[in-house]
């Protein structure tokens, strides 16, 4: 691991299924155990806004395993008027998380 | 459809106590210990979540510190570090000490 | 009865409650077997009280008064503070700027993720029930429950940090503080205004 990938918000990852701008959907499932993507996003529609890196998966760390593989992480950004509802605003607002590749597919 | 407790983003709610009412000496050091732990390794943050999500019901019944505390007693406890019987000795131990 | 650990008793005032005994319970016992010592703990609280919480001010002051390092800061939030000489620890940090078109808001709506070696605890608002379920939705109206009014025409951004980021927002930097050295300008950057829930006042 070089230098620069220890301190930084950033680590490398060039093995990855979606880039910046790519139109994603948030799947639609809702498994039990501990999980990081919040109910409110799940099978919404959204757009990759940077890739994060790899990580160990919360999902499994969360009982003891190490989490390995690693998974990528990306920012992934929302209308908010795609996630709620009768969402009203006088502007177009939006909501952006970090959502793991296992939970998205191509939209 | 939210079996998660934690997973509340969205719900409908009441108006947000906007004062921040600081932390009391123990929370200080409840935040402490848990920070020891997981700089440590001893316990990672995604199984205190974790722990804290599996309270269930009791996860809204409880102030922050009330159910971190509780999650990382459970996952102590889950962890072999020491056995319910320590425990339950330490904590009349220092409810003693507290009452003398 | 005397000890021989130095422990610090009940320093809050009335009884303690049970959540307050057990918390005790489980440092002695975790220090009895070797797990962790008081000094260690101690030195953690003395962290959170006096160290962290000065730190997001001054990497913020320092952006708004260098423009290269606020570029570096949005680029990669933890490799420009490390640069500066600021250790973020575990966190690993974004920042996100306030523009004239876009208003910035943070969040952790699955507990209470928080920049915390930038902005020490974070305050009981941000941990509770209410803020975590309704900010995602309706960011506006609980803006207005802190006193603060986003313009139509100003977009906001909520940002849920439910992973491995932590998050910072650089606001916009406000007309009469031209000429400030960073520690007056740290002075207006306050804890609320880094969350996203106030804007600086001159």
């Amino acid at each position: 691991m070089t230098p620069s990938a220890t301190v930084s918000a950033y680590t490398p990852a060039p093995e990855r299924r979606f880039n910046v701008g790519d139109r994603v959907r948030v799947k639609s499932t809702h498994p039990p155990g501990h999980r990081r993507t919040p109910a409110y996003v799940r099978g919404k529609l959204g757009e990759i806004e940077r890739v994060c890196g790899r990580f160990p998966n919360p999902e499994e760390l969360a009982y003891g395993f190490d989490g390995e593989p690693r998974r990528v992480l990306y920012r992934v950004r929302f209308r908010q008027s795609d996630v709620w509802p009768g969402y009203a605003s006088p502007s177009e607002d939006f909501i952006e998380l970090e959502l793991y590749e296992h939970w998205l597919e191509p939209a | 459809m939210n079996r998660n407790p934690a997973d509340i983003g969205g719900e409908a709610a009441g108006p947000i106590d906007t004062v921040d009412h600081g932390m009391k000496f123990w929370e200080k050091q409840a935040n402490a210990l848990r920070n020891t732990l997981t700089g440590g390794k001893v316990v990672r943050l995604d199984e205190l979540r974790r722990a804290a999500e599996e309270l269930g019901d009791r996860y809204y019944r409880l102030g922050y510190f009330e159910r971190t505390t509780e999650a990382m007693r459970n996952l102590l406890l889950e962890k072999g570090l020491f056995t319910r019987s320590e425990l339950e000795g330490k904590i009349e131990e220092v409810r003693r000490r507290y009452d003398s | 009865m005397s000890h021989d650990h130095p422990h610090d008793h009940a320093k809050d005032e009335g009884p303690p409650s049970e959540h307050e005994i057990l918390s005790r319970a489980l440092q002695e016992l975790l220090e009895e077997k070797g797990v962790l010592t008081a000094e260690q703990v101690r030195r953690r609280m003395e962290l959170f009280e006096a160290e962290f919480p000065q730190h997001g001010s001054r990497v913020v002051a320092h952006a708004w008064a260098n423009p290269a390092f606020r570029k570096r800061l949005l680029a990669d939030g933890k490799a420009a503070c490390a640069e500066w000489g600021l250790d973020l620890e575990a966190d690993r940090l974004i920042a996100v700027e306030n523009t004239p078109r876009v208003h910035n808001v943070i969040v952790c709506t699955l507990c209470s993720c928080y920049p915390r070696a930038l902005l020490g605890m974070p305050p009981t608002w941000y941990k509770s029930e209410n803020y975590r379920r309704r900010v995602v939705r309706e960011p506006r109206a609980v803006l207005r429950e802190f006193g603060t009014v986003i313009p139509d025409d100003v977009s906001i951004r909520v940002h849920d940090s439910n992973a491995d980021m932590r998050y910072v927002v650089v606001p916009m930097r406000p007309k009469g503080t031209e000429g400030w050295d960073e520690e007056q300008l740290a002075s207006i950057l306050t804890r609320d205004t880094l969350v996203g829930v106030a804007l600086p006042r001159v």
